[in-house]
């Protein structure tokens, strides 16, 4: 077998570190590219450079932005009053997608997750508090994945908010317990926004 | 490839792709198993809600000849664990007994007493058990069983007789109580009193039919903070649940002001204490 050249060998092994991408594909990406003509696998390294320098999190809800701010919390039309707290920008976008909230969101950034070293002080739990102290904020919806963390992380954040004059409620349960946000169907994602339900 | 049957306690989910977990569970008759479940992310999922931690499941896998991971082809859930979005002092008490079931077992090493313990005492803890005592039975009946259970009788070096003193060392490298000639010269010592040593010895012979006996509120601390340095010198490190679990299972006792955990003092995620940083 003929020595690849380190370069290539090289973008294989960032190619086989990307999820889902066993060794094989990463090989079957890497040739491809070398095939393909050179502006346009050059287009592919520019749109990661572009995203990765260019988008950041929104300095307030960390959403995925490309100014300080993210478009949602731009826009003077969505309600400032209702908060939806959600655990990655993933599920942001399935709950836009829904198309039934019109308040604003908060990232969490992931999900306390205590065995794998994950504590509330990794997350964005504290700038969360901050905005409910603001005092603009009345409901906030509890929209973490319904898996055991998931609720744990919600459990934690409505003690923590029990102080100030805020209504929690938390999704209704027609998604599947266990499942994950981001592969659920818009449909009963709508649902479960449209029945939320307060918080026990 | 051989299909198989078990009920399990799922221990760990680990996104392994787009669709597809590794899960790791712990088996009534398998021991700790990782298997693949593909498709466990997917919307309509031949796992449902199954894959979730805490909850006990009925399992069908394919065990794979080689030592690759082995197929998942069915998970059914069987309990879920509730106090989830309930109670988060039940909650990271049930976690523990996850991290302890992770690290004090071997993969494929089959303990259908300590599944069913951990079966029991994960209910136990969901359903409004007093937390503290159901602990530490499980502790202490799972170190029974994988061949770690403190001597408390008598001195662990010598089988000599304890002295007859106040407070009695216990030798964490001995594994147990130790007279004053052995404890000469021995490392990392705990002290004991006699009133917390006589409740410890029941929980140490307690069998699993029975459940956990009673734990006065003013042996708790010492109780904790014992086992808890026992379990952190068998495992070679501090499981990462013990400060969770010191504030969780010894509130009571906290409320009657009749506790101090030794080496427990930035015990967090009680549920009220505002996170200090954030990135
Ligand atoms: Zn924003
Ligand atoms: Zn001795």
């Amino acid at each position: 077998m003929t020595q690849l050249a380190d370069s290539v060998v090289r973008m294989i092994d960032e190619f086989a570190k990307l999820p889902g991408i066993g060794r094989k594909s990463a090989e079957r990406l890497a040739y491809h590219l070398l095939r393909i003509h050179k502006s346009e696998a050059l287009a592919l390294a520019d749109a990661i450079r572009n995203v990765r320098e260019n988008v950041h999190y929104c300095q307030t809800c960390f959403n995925l932005a490309e100014s300080e701010q993210c478009g949602i919390c731009l826009d003077p039309q969505r309600d400032p009053t209702q908060l939806c707290i959600v655990e990655q920008p993933r599920d942001l976008m399935a709950l836009e997608q829904a198309g039934v909230f019109r308040g604003r969101y908060h990232v969490l950034l992931g999900r306390i997750a205590p065995l794998d070293g994950v504590g509330p002080e990794q997350l964005t739990i504290g700038q969360l508090v901050d905005r409910v102290a603001q005092g603009a904020i009345r409901e906030i919806i509890m929209a973490t994945n319904p898996t055991v963390e998931g609720d744990g992380t919600a459990l934690f954040i409505s003690n923590l908010l029990a102080e100030y004059p805020v209504t929690i409620t938390r999704l209704a349960r027609g998604i599947t317990t266990g499942s994950i946000l981001e592969h659920t169907n818009k449909e009963i994602l709508a649902d479960a926004l449209v029945s939320r339900q307060k918080y026990a | 490839m051989a299909s198989e049957k078990s009920l399990a306690i799922v221990l760990r989910v680990v996104e392994f792709s787009e669709t597809s977990c590794v899960v790791t569970l712990f088996s009534r008759d398998f021991g700790k198993i990782g298997v693949l479940a593909k498709g466990a992310r997917r919307p309509k999922s031949p796992f449902e809600a199954a894959l979730d931690l805490l909850a006990v499941c009925r399992i069908v896998f394919l065990r794979k000849s080689s030592d690759g991971l082995d197929l998942l082809t069915e998970a059914k859930l069987e309990r879920r664990f509730r106090s989830a979005s309930r109670d988060l002092g039940r909650l990271y008490c049930g976690y523990y007994l996850l991290e302890l079931l992770r690290e004090l077992t071997h993969q494929g090493d089959p303990h259908p007493d300590l599944f069913d313990l951990a079966d029991h005492s994960l209910a136990a803890i969901d359903h409004g058990a007093d937390l503290a005592p159901i602990v530490l039975w499980f502790e202490f009946a799972a170190l029974r069983i994988l061949g770690h259970a403190p001597r408390l009788d008598d001195c662990a070096e010598c089988g000599g007789a304890l002295p007859d003193l106040e407070r009695i060392a216990f030798g964490q490298v001995a594994g147990g109580t130790l007279c004053q000639r052995c404890r000469e010269g021995q490392r990392q010592i705990i002290s004991v009193s006699r009133e917390a040593l006589c409740v410890l010895r029941k929980f140490n012979e307690t069998s699993l039919e029975h459940g956990p006996p009673g734990l006065p509120d003013a042996v708790r601390g010492e109780s904790r903070g014992l086992m808890q340095h026992y379990i952190a010198h068998l495992l070679g490190h501090r499981p990462r649940m013990h400060s969770y679990v010191a504030t969780a299972a010894i509130r009571t006792a906290i409320r009657t002001g009749a506790v101090q955990v030794p080496g427990e003092t930035s015990a967090r995620g009680g549920g009220n204490s505002r996170p200090s940083s954030t990135p």
